[in-house]
């Protein structure tokens, strides 16, 4: 080849690189190995973690332990889907535009809005664009310019993420309380009437189902939005929000398409009204026809995307997460919506299972003893959360969350998370190790 | 055709589930009243055999780097190696909770921190975060900690981000969504980086410059250095696109080219599939000035004392690090896609040291594609209408090259669309179309290290056969595909973006 272009060595082919930035010697890094020899390092290594499966597990926090059915792994990771690019040219293409379509339908479906795109990054990044989309939706008209108001309850890490999102167009964030049951503040919630946006969770990041939500759009009016972050799971038994008038929802996809994965690759769910349409991120696809009348789909409304309108564009998301929303559609078409509904049983059933075999145990609190949870709720144990949690560690169960690591003065809390997953002999031993955990620290 | 909607079997068709734990009753009555769900979604009721028939005929009519040559320039459409898909697989990862204590995650950290030490090696720079999902997202996190840089100098007031007219839409995009007004630079003649404009463009009010090298046409910047000199003497930052990277591994690095921050696309690079779109990975590398405002925490190793549990067995502890409160905090909720991290460190091993071959042969393999479609015999060269233009006048390009199909344009009408829908009907994936905007009728073509000599020779055979071919024959391409040219207007005017319910197509 070298020859055909009349080049004799690879050196010709870098002669364009000034001599000065090359790089003389080689790269310090391990020998080559084969395919046989990365596979037992992988074994090896990968075999040296904990897996949840391991052991009982109560850790949740916005990813779930759950099951995925064999065949969606398998036909998402058909070569034609895993290996194809995003669809620029549709006339080869079809099979993943239309499953993203109908991606487009179920979640449309799940939380009862008209518009839904085909994935963000995750449950964070979902949240804080829907939050730059509705300012620039609303800012024009809005009496509280660049405002928008968040649930106190909104876990750090996704905090943070909004804050970097929300930084650059001049957001001011500001937060909307809750009372000692964890329900959000109805009365306090007035004050973001005029602003851009308020920004709830249901259930919230206790895992709280705050019923008082349902009334929120009512008080803050047509012109600020009203964006949900969601536990898709539990639109199997709860109302979806756009029920209850929200403008915008978003969430975690994960739990339909694939395991907890150590945090990524997952995917967010993006659903909004038509008012938000030309302002929403993301790929969106839409059907059409092709020139001899069959039907087609494309993807549309790409003015709003970076590859064509830039700096302008509505956000610089260009790679998402299109092949786990794939298997994210698979296991819902498997559910259907009887599947989906004894899903979001099965949850609440450990839910008000664990819940109550917990509240047993004495000087063992629950946080909110009047509310009803989905997926999570929080106790108060004595000593430390990470104390009590390390002791749970050494008895073999992964006891849930250190509350202290999300906010100060919960310290002595522990966010248990429960599946569909969770058995009678998982929540026994959660209670024996917590009983033990007493006896240790109060004898 | 199929369409899962039309599935409505009896409820319970497509699952086996086990009872809840608790009686339905009981646990109906922990759901408040006012908010239970009145009507489930419309979903489809199908049967397991029937969604593996739908996703069968679905993935048929779906174009992969599985089904043939994927020259998309640009977008690095290697061959994604089956054993990543297996390793992904494990327990060990898949069902691996980010919150889990260290002593559950060694592999794990283990395997962040050698990335996170390969990818700084390999690009020149101090410390790496894999924290960002996409490329996008990772130039978006390194101009988030440029701006904080700035502002921790009392330099807050820098507002400006200069962008070549060729540089990826992303670039843009990013740094005008963390509040940055762009300033674009037309290229100079023949494509490379004026430095003339430059020198016009920077002020106070420069926060940084974003670039890739080799650029979008595929042409190494040889005046990178002078570049880097006069964006930093006037207090700005480099920053390098790392689309490209798959040019220049082990010959040569953003750090001696002068960048402070750069990103990788492990997507692109490092082999993790695109996935239709993606997911991708697009961790960054900073040099030191900017490593604490990195996201937070960064995978550290210590040396094991006695009394730490075993760990993977290469003496040394893992564990997450703080990056302090300089750091921008967090941009992805978790520690980034893992399952792409772990893709490319398996992906990287297989290269180890000789990781630069992967380079050489990607230049190789787009040098030696470029002349052999500029370089016809003579029997061939008779029968084509009209031959492309250069994108670039250049001896040598980089991994990627462009044409312009505007002599084709002037003589009989034939656009690069054109040309790009006919090779759909040869079999292959067309290049990318219309990118960098600055060349005419742009068809770039990017055909990585892992194609034959085969298969390029095939290639430019048959696109010298499009440049032969009956013009009407190629603007009314494609033929042979399973839909034919798709009505894009039609889509944006009516915009049907979910199943209207019922049967379908209707009428």
């Amino acid at each position: 080849m070298l020859e055909a272009m009349g080049m004799s060595s690879m050196d010709d082919l870098f002669s364009n690189i000034p001599v000065g930035i090359r790089r003389a010697e080689p790269l310090p890094l391990p020998d080559p190995q084969s395919e046989e020899e990365i596979w037992a390092d992988a074994q090896r290594i990968l075999g040296s973690n904990v897996s949840l499966d391991d052991r009982p597990s109560f850790l949740s926090a916005g990813l779930s332990r759950n099951f995925v059915p064999s065949v969606v792994g398998m036909l998402a990771t058909r070569g034609e889907f895993l290996t194809s690019y995003t669809p620029y040219q549709p006339e080869v293409s079809q099979g993943m535009l239309q499953a993203m379509w109908e991606f487009q339908t179920m979640i449309c479906e799940l939380v009862d809005l008209p518009i839904s795109n085909v994935s963000m990054y995750d449950a964070s990044t979902a949240a804080a664009e829907a939050i730059t989309c509705a300012v620039r939706v609303n800012n024009r008209k809005a009496l509280q310019k660049d405002i928008v108001y968040i649930s106190s309850l909104v876990p750090p890490h996704r905090m943070s993420v909004i804050r970097n999102y929300t930084i650059g167009a001049g957001i001011e964030i500001r937060t909307i309380e809750h009372d000692d049951s964890g329900n959000l503040l109805l009365s306090s919630a007035e004050s973001a009437t005029g602003s851009c946006a308020v920004y709830v969770e249901q259930p919230n990041s206790l895992g709280i189902v705050d019923i008082g939500l349902t009334e929120l759009k009512s008080i803050i009016g047509d012109e600020t939005s009203l964006i949900v972050g969601i536990d898709a799971v539990s639109l199997g038994v709860l109302e979806p929000p756009g029920k209850w008038g929200a403008d915008m929802v978003v969430g975690e996809g994960q739990p339909f398409g694939i395991g907890p994965t150590f945090g990524g690759p997952i995917y967010g769910i993006f659903a909004c009204s038509e008012k938000y349409l030309r302002q929403m991120p993301g790929r969106v696809v839409g059907q059409s026809w092709d020139t001899e009348g069959s039907l087609a789909f494309t993807l549309t409304l790409s003015t709003r995307e970076q590859h064509i309108r830039r700096h302008r564009a509505t956000s610089n998301i260009c790679s998402n997460e299109t092949l786990i929303a794939l298997m994210g559609a698979i296991h819902m078409s498997l559910l259907g919506p009887e599947g989906l509904e004894r899903l979001a049983l099965r949850v609440a059933a450990s839910t008000e299972a664990t819940k109550r075999s917990i509240s047993r145990i004495n000087s063992v609190e629950l946080v909110n003893p009047e509310s009803s949870n989905f997926r999570e709720f929080a106790i108060r144990v004595p000593g430390s959360a990470s104390d009590a949690l390390l002791h749970l560690d050494s008895n073999g169960v992964i006891g849930g969350l250190d509350l202290g690591m999300w906010w100060e003065g919960m310290s002595d809390c522990i966010l248990v998370g429960v599946d569909e997953r969770t058995s009678e002999d998982d929540i026994a031993a959660l209670h024996d190790g917590l009983r033990g955990w007493i006896e240790e620290v109060c004898g | 055709m199929s369409d899962i909607f039309s599935f409505r079997g009896a409820p319970g068709t497509g699952w086996s589930q086990p009872s809840p734990i608790l009686e339905e009753s009981e646990v109906r009555k922990s759901i408040p009243d006012g908010i239970s769900r009145k009507s489930l979604p419309g979903w489809p009721r199908a049967s397991e055999p029937e969604i593996v028939r739908h996703y069968t005929w679905l993935s048929n009519r779906n174009f992969g780097i599985d089904t043939g040559f994927y020259p998309l320039g640009s977008c690095t459409m290697k061959h994604n190696p089956r054993l990543n898909e297996r390793i992904v697989q494990l327990p060990g990862i898949d069902r691996i909770h980010p919150l889990q204590p260290e002593s559950h995650l060694q592999g794990l950290l283990s395997i962040f921190f050698e990335m996170q030490e390969m990818l700084a090696e390999c690009s020149g720079m101090d410390s790496v975060t894999l924290q960002p999902v996409a490329g996008a997202q990772g130039e978006f996190t390194a101009i988030r900690c440029i701006q904080e840089y700035h502002k921790s100098n009392g330099e807050g007031n820098r507002d400006k981000v200069i962008v070549p007219d060729s540089a990826h839409g992303t670039n843009p995009a990013s740094a005008s969504m963390c509040g940055y007004d762009i300033v674009e630079i037309p290229s100079a003649e023949g494509g490379c980086l004026d430095l003339d404009a430059l020198r016009a463009a920077v002020g106070d009010d420069t926060a940084a410059m974003m670039i890739t090298n080799p650029s979008t046409l595929g042409l190494f910047e040889v005046e990178i250095t002078e570049a880097a000199r006069i964006v930093h003497e006037a207090g700005g930052q480099m920053y390098y696109d790392g689309a490209n990277f798959n040019a220049i591994i082990g010959k040569t690095d953003p750090g001696r080219m002068g960048f402070d921050a750069v990103h990788y696309n492990l997507h692109k690079t490092f082999s993790q599939p695109h996935g239709g779109g993606g997911p991708g990975s697009g961790p960054i590398g900073v040099r030191e000035h900017l490593s604490r405002f990195l996201p937070t925490p960064v995978a550290a190793r210590k040396v094991r004392e006695p009394e730490d549990p075993e760990g993977v067995g290469d003496g040394f502890w893992y564990f997450w690090e703080d990056v302090g409160q300089s750091s921008i905090g967090k941009v992805q909720q978790w520690h980034g896609n893992a399952g792409a991290v772990v893709r490319a460190w398996a992906f990287y091993r297989r290269y180890g040291r000789e990781l630069e071959l992967m380079s050489e042969h990607a230049v190789l393999n787009s040098n030696y594609l470029r002349h052999i479609i500029m370089n016809p015999d003579k029997e061939t060269a008779e029968g084509i209408h009209c031959m492309p233009a250069e994108g670039a006048e250049t001896e040598l390009v980089m991994h990627e090259f462009t044409l312009s199909m505007a002599p084709l344009k002037e003589l009989n009408g034939v656009t690069g669309k054109d040309v790009a829908k006919r090779l759909l009907d040869y079999g292959y994936m067309s290049p990318t179309l219309y990118f960098p905007q600055i060349v005419p009728e742009c068809l770039m073509i990017e055909p990585t290290e892992t194609e034959s000599k085969e298969v390029l020779d095939q290639f430019a055979s048959d696109l010298h056969s499009v440049l032969s071919e009956d013009p009407e024959t190629v603007t009314s391409a494609p033929h042979t595909t399973i839909v034919k040219r798709v009505d894009e207007v039609w889509a944006a005017r009516n915009l049907v973006l979910r199943h209207p319910g019922g049967d379908f197509p209707g009428q």
